[in-house]
């Protein structure tokens, strides 16, 4: 007897017998009735704390486990470094845990952690630097002593910085083997200009000649406590917490917080863009423009918009058309970056074949001209409405994530009422509020597309297609006008000779 | 003054381990039917549950001619069921025994004719299609047509497709010797789907396309023992260090096994292991610990138990005075593996071995200092220990570096072991374990997801208490303990050598990109695309736009080879996505 028919067959009598337990369970998956989520977002407030001394700490205590999170984040990273010295950051960042302190050699430092089971790391990014500890309640005091030397006396020893050099080096020989790290640069470079600190990129010179005392001048103006703020989680007391915090500070320079990122106003010229790198098979295509800054009134109607157009991954207009409909490529997405503290940049970005990208191209350009042109279906909306209320609580799925929102919040000064009315605001977003913001944000005659490939091929097009509405070339933008971007030298970022491909 | 505040730390260290001991206590329950569960509230993750099972089966139940059905089955239970993956019940099933009587006469005609000409000489290959007689070829083409006018009937990846559009994310499932387990996390008002899905596809399965699949699984032992530079010598060396057990086949199953499973096998096996008896539940996470369990004893409930007979694993291993060698050569980076027979799961010596191997690991272990930073001979070098339900493996790898060779790694190895076996370790070096294992033990009950497959793989193995129990028993470790144990198990009349070296292969006839990597990258791009290999082509769909974010944060050393990768992946969703 077949295995199913017998299943059927017993739940078939089952169910005429009229058992309670089959009589509830409804035929298909899609008949189950969902409670709402029940869930309230924490409030900053409640959490926020200030040392005697004005250093500001978040506190999330939780007894779940005898372990203690500790973050210091520290306002500044790249944008604090001269041109002729980048890199300096993440420099100082790496060897502040892997080059010693003043009193510990890097071996000893390390055997002191491992014996104490804790984990220290520190590190520098473009606008925030940090340094972090986890460790056992039963030897905090002990864990924080040696992270307290850390952050406050690095060695920077010469053979650990010797090392992390050679790696660098290493890394940064194969910049231009992958179409995506070529992207990432020049599409940088395009929209916040050559000389931002966004676009500003190490070389062999500028990693070599960083010295010791560069280092010990970088950590001396980010890392200290007049630019501090400390998350702390896990299993402590409260005031207890606030009082050994404000000791291991004790006696520790409060300098001057440092200025705000720069803001940049390069606005890209209009215009189709290449580098020529004729080793791989696929063009990458990158279009956009600049826009608004992440806490702009109409900042989350844009959310909506751009989930709808190609940030809502599968169920997104642009994938299904470039994807699912066309074929052309196994992924495409458009996202606004909106940084904290200056105004951002709108993006489409995918990869097609060679001789597709003007296909591809034409079709996403429709799609941003139909966003702007008609009204989203009203499932769409709900669909992304759901979706971003569904996944709102992940945002604080645990303790330090949740203080890291708010310490992220406070560096950024974000309205401290942004999450609790937030939902409100996505249900609040209505079909012509996503035209309007359509209208407004997606300028596709200001656009700037970067194309990184086989040049010759993208710019001939599909030549071979038969439907005559399907072929495309580069002809058919901007009249045909491409300015191409040379290759840089991954070692010296100086322009290399034109004509060279790949 | 250091040394002092050491022993301090040390003290509260354990101070606080004592107190601490239990760490876990799930809510235990059985079902009428002898389904278990284990239930772990925990509200640190606001709204999100980890939910999961497993079936007390790994390859180790299996018997040769079956090899490989464990793992079988548990992509058969990704086909859907009477209500998931399919859009015609009836055409469906009508195919479906169409299917199955093909493939029975189809595997009748190799077994009593093909295997016939095969051990006369008159073939090469009972299972090879080229050697089909008439009426074989027949049966095939007519198969091979049922097959595909099946496929108009099948919704593919429902069973995957009813869960994501329902907030639910990371559906997965493994394999291994002696468990199988399925999870996924659910959001918190969601339980009641999980337990409807799972139960439908533990009381209804469908086994659609039983026969397609096959070619799935031949394709992704293929990708993993082929394709990968080690897969072959690891098989290999598994195989004859396990060589009196069941664990001496892969788990993916021999080649010939995966071809002949009949219909029957599979449902025989599913039947008897997967009976609700054999049964574990997790759910961890945010979650109503009485609502949940009433919701399961609803869904689950209706589970039935046939009480079936589950043949015990009585085969153990012997351990003669032989010492074995395997000397293989592979495009792979060269190494050394020596390996002992070990104590299984459980075993109080276990526990003593975790503390060994952990004193020999790590950036300040014995190996690293002695063999990575000292005499310059290892580029890496580990120890571990690993338990099976029926049996244990201790084993040493090396990576020799500079002028060093396989060989003198090994004698750098048993300097190593000679020392563990007549000098006792310093208090100092066994208490940084003992803390280590107390704030591991804490740091790896911080995520749902984690707890769940822990309790479910222990418990697989023979036991989830020995979350607990670990700590504790490490804590009570001594440095003669340690002297003990390693003349125990350290002996080299049982123990087991492998060498794996580079060999020149010609880069001339490789794919160009490939050929231009390191060996090093060239060896884990393929160990990744031979993972990959499992994933299902619509899993694979999903995953590839990810991966392609995640260009920009690769190491610029690696991006060629990540690249390389991405590509394969590309092609291949080309070539099987239509």
């Amino acid at each position: 007897m077949n295995r199913f028919y017998s299943i059927t067959g017993a739940a078939l009598i089952a169910a005429t017998l009229g058992t309670v337990a089959t009589a509830d369970i409804p035929d298909r998956p899609e008949e189950l009735i969902f409670k709402e989520l029940n869930f309230t977002p924490p409030a900053a407030g409640d959490y926020r704390y200030e040392l005697p001394s004005g250093v500001r700490v978040y506190m999330a205590p939780s007894n779940e486990f005898p372990l203690v999170n500790i973050t210091f984040s520290f306002k500044g990273g790249s944008y604090l470094v001269a041109d002729d010295k980048a890199g300096l950051n993440s420099m100082t960042g790496s060897l502040m845990r892997s080059g010693g302190t003043a009193s510990m050699t890097p071996a000893e430092l390390d055997e002191e952690i491992a014996y104490l089971a804790a984990n220290i790391s520190t590190s520098s990014g473009s606008t925030t630097s940090s340094a972090s500890l986890n460790a056992l309640s039963s030897n905090l005091d002990d864990a924080l002593g040696i992270f307290m030397d850390v952050v406050r006396n690095p060695r920077f020893d010469d053979d650990r910085k010797r090392i992390l050099v050679e790696q660098s080096l290493e890394g940064m020989k194969q910049r231009n083997d992958a179409p995506g790290s070529i992207m990432g640069r020049d599409f940088t470079r395009l929209m916040y200009g050559e000389d931002s600190f966004q676009a500003r990129v190490s070389t062999e010179a500028t990693i070599t000649s960083i010295t010791e005392q560069d280092m010990r001048d970088f950590h001396a103006r980010v890392f200290h406590p007049g630019n501090l703020i400390i998350g702390v989680s896990g299993d402590f007391e409260p005031q207890e917490m606030l009082e050994t915090l404000e000791a291991a500070i004790r006696g520790w320079e409060f300098g001057e917080s440092v200025p705000n990122p720069p803001s940049s106003d390069n606005v890209p010229e209009p215009g189709v863009y290449y580098v020529n790198k004729d080793d791989v098979p696929q063009g990458m295509v990158r279009l956009g423009h600049r826009t608004v800054d992440r806490d702009h009134p109409d900042s989350i109607a844009i959310s909506v918009m751009n989930d709808i157009l190609g940030g809502g991954g599968f169920t997104a207009r642009m994938m299904n058309r470039l994807r699912n409909d066309e074929g052309l490529t196994y992924g495409v997405y458009t996202s606004f970056v909106r940084p904290s503290w200056y105004p951002g940049h709108f993006l489409t970005h995918f990869s097609t074949s060679g001789e597709t990208v003007a296909l591809a191209l034409r079709m996403a350009m429709e799609e941003i001209d139909k966003m702007r042109s008609g009204m989203v279906s009203e499932e769409e909306l709900t669909t992304t409405q759901n979706s971003f209320i569904e996944t709102f609580p992940r945002t604080f799925e645990s303790k330090p994530a949740m203080l890291g929102v708010f310490i992220n919040d406070e560096w950024t000064g974000r309205d401290p009422n942004y999450w609790a009315t937030y939902r409100d605001r996505v249900r609040a977003v209505t079909r012509s509020d996503v035209q309007i913001v359509a209208n407004e944000y997606l300028r596709p005659d200001n656009t700037a597309i970067l194309i990184v490939g086989p040049w010759e091929d993208i710019y001939r097009g599909n030549v071979n297609e038969v439907d005559p509405n399907r072929r495309a070339s580069m002809a058919e933008f901007f009249g045909g006008e491409a300015t191409q971007i040379a290759l840089r030298d991954p070692m010296t970022q100086k322009e290399l000779p034109a004509d060279g491909g790949g | 003054m250091r040394l002092f505040r050491i022993a301090a730390v040390g003290a509260a260290v354990l101070a606080s381990a004592q107190a601490n001991a239990q760490q876990v206590e799930p809510i235990q329950f059985t079902l009428d039917n002898g389904m278990e569960f284990m239930l772990y509230p925990r509200s640190e993750e606001p709204n999100i549950i980890a939910a999961g099972w497993l079936a007390k089966v790994g390859s180790v139940n299996e018997r040769p001619g079956i090899t490989g059905i464990s793992h079988y089955l548990e992509h058969m239970l990704f086909k859907g069921t009477g209500t998931i993956g399919t859009n015609d019940l009836e055409a469906d099933r009508a195919s479906h025994d169409e299917q199955r009587e093909l493939q029975e006469r189809l595997l009748s005609q190799v077994i009593d004719v093909q295997y016939d000409r095969w051990r006369r000489g008159e073939i090469s290959d009972p299972w090879d299609a080229t050697y089909d007689t008439d009426e074989m070829r027949e049966i095939r083409s007519e198969l091979r047509e049922v097959v595909d006018a099946h496929k108009t009937h099948v919704v593919t990846n429902e069973f995957d497709r009813v869960y994501t559009t329902k907030g639910a994310s990371g559906m997965n499932a493994f394999t291994s010797h002696d468990l199988t387990m399925y999870f996924i996390n659910v959001p918190s008002n969601k339980f009641e789907l999980w337990a409807w899905m799972e139960s439908d596809r533990l009381s209804n399965p469908s086994f659609r396309e039983f026969v397609s699949e096959n070619g799935v699984v031949i394709e992704e032992r293929k990708q993993v023992l082929e394709s990968t530079p080690t897969g072959r010598i690891d098989e290999q060396i598994d195989s004859v260090f396990w060589s009196s057990t069941p664990y001496s086949w892969p788990i993916v199953g021999w080649p010939t096994d995966i071809s002949g499973y009949a219909y029957d096998n599979l449902t025989d096996y599913f039947d008897t292991y997967y009976d609700p008896s054999n049964l574990v539940g997790i759910v961890v996470g945010d979650f109503n610990p009485s609502e949940v369990k009433s919701v399961i004893e609803e869904y689950f409930g209706r589970l039935e138990t046939t009480n079936p007979v589950i043949q015990p694993v009585v085969t153990i291993p012997i351990h003669p005075a032989i010492e074995k060698r395997i000397d293989a050569e592979c495009d792979c980076q060269t190494r050394v593996r020596v390996m002992y027979p070990a104590p299984p799961f459980r075993h109080a010596d276990g526990y003593v071995l975790e503390v060994l191997t952990g004193i020999l690991n790590g950036r300040t272990g014995r190996l690293y200092k002695s063999m990575v930073e000292g005499d310059e001979i290892a580029d890496r070098a580990s120890a571990s220990y690993q338990p099976r339900k029926y049996g244990g493996a201790l084993e040493f790898t090396g990576f020799p570096k500079n002028e060093a060779t396989t060989a003198d790694l090994e004698a750098a190895w048993e300097r190593e072991v000679e020392l563990l076996k007549t000098e006792p370790v310093t208090e100092r070096e066994l208490q940084k374990i003992k803390n280590q294992t107390i704030a591991d033990s804490f740091r790896r009950l911080q995520s749902n997801f984690f707890i769940l497959v822990q309790l479910g793989y222990y418990e697989g193995l023979g036991g989830w208490e020995y979350m607990n129990e670990s700590p504790e028993q490490i804590q009570a470790v001594t440095p003669s303990d340690i002297m003990r144990v390693a003349n125990q198990y350290f002996d080299h009349s049982i123990r087991t050598v492998a060498t794996y070296t580079r060999q020149e292969v010609d880069l001339s006839t490789m794919d160009p990109e490939l050929a231009a990597m390191t060996p090093e990258q060239r060896e884990q791009v393929q160990m990744m695309l031979a993972q990959m290999a499992q994933a299902s082509i619509d899993q694979l769909k999903q995953v590839l736009p990810m991966i392609e974010q995640q260009a920009s944060s690769v190491p610029a050393e690696d991006k060629a080879a990540f690249d390389y990768m991405l590509k394969k992946l590309r092609e291949r969703v080309e070539a099987e996505g239509n």
